[in-house]
């Protein structure tokens, strides 16, 4: 489980989206990267990152919403 | 994304949009309290913005982004060994695209002419365009909520 207790923030402010902001953190390039379930939007059935990369050559992950 | 997804298909790249938490959540698409709820947004968003790409939704509390970095509107792309050969904290179509060509057309045809090549890390600062109309559109549709929020967090 996440360390961060207010990640579905309920406004846009700094002391909520800041925290969040740790990209300096995240996996390093070259190494194996930790493996998570995932939700398939169209069924809801579950699924793990793995499975995605593990079907390609390369995959291309693009993390996002609404704005 | 959507057109480097689609012109990159058929030399076996794959691509997903993760779907993660609301940034700027207003009161048309407020944060997200339950996973039914989180996949009704990610369903309007692909209606929205069409996403063409399969969209993924990740745990109602952000297991995956934060685990990643949990920007907004990252890229990753992956090996097949699932080791992150980019990763960017901002997406721009044309970085994702040189970065796609540098792997899959340009090394190895370096390969191919006789290089012995070997793997390092490199960081650089590159250049995004921004379109801070359309950045505010999207506030403007999550609701005016967002977009005051937004501006009273940048001093506008």
């Amino acid at each position: 489980m996440s360390q961060i207790t207010n990640y579905n923030y309920e406004a846009f402010t700094p002391e909520n989206y800041l925290p969040l902001m740790r990209f300096d953190e995240s996996p390093s390039i070259g190494v194996p990267a930790p493996d998570f379930p995932l939700w398939r939007m169209e069924d809801q059935s579950q699924t793990h990152l793995s499975e995605y990369w593990s079907q390609y050559r390369y995959l291309v992950v693009e993390f996002g919403s609404f704005t | 994304m959507n057109a480097i997804a689609e012109r990159f298909a058929e030399q076996g790249v794959g691509s997903i949009f993760l779907y993660t938490n609301e940034a700027h959540p207003g009161e048309h698409y407020p944060h997200h309290t339950s996973m039914a709820q989180k996949f009704r947004h990610a369903q309007a968003l692909r209606e929205v913005y069409n996403v063409t790409r399969p969209i993924l939704v990740d745990a109602l509390e952000g297991d995956c982004h934060i685990a990643y970095g949990s920007m907004p509107n990252m890229t990753w792309i992956f090996n097949q060994r699932g080791i992150p050969i980019y990763k960017s904290d901002w997406t721009d179509t044309y970085s994702v695209e040189q970065a796609l060509r540098y792997f899959i057309e340009e090394t190895p045809a370096r390969r191919r002419a006789g290089a012995r090549l070997a793997p390092f890390r490199v960081e650089r600062l590159e250049y995004r365009q921004q379109d801070r109309a359309a950045f505010y559109r999207g506030l403007e549709r999550n609701g005016p909520k967002a977009v005051k929020e937004f501006r009273a967090a940048m001093g506008e």
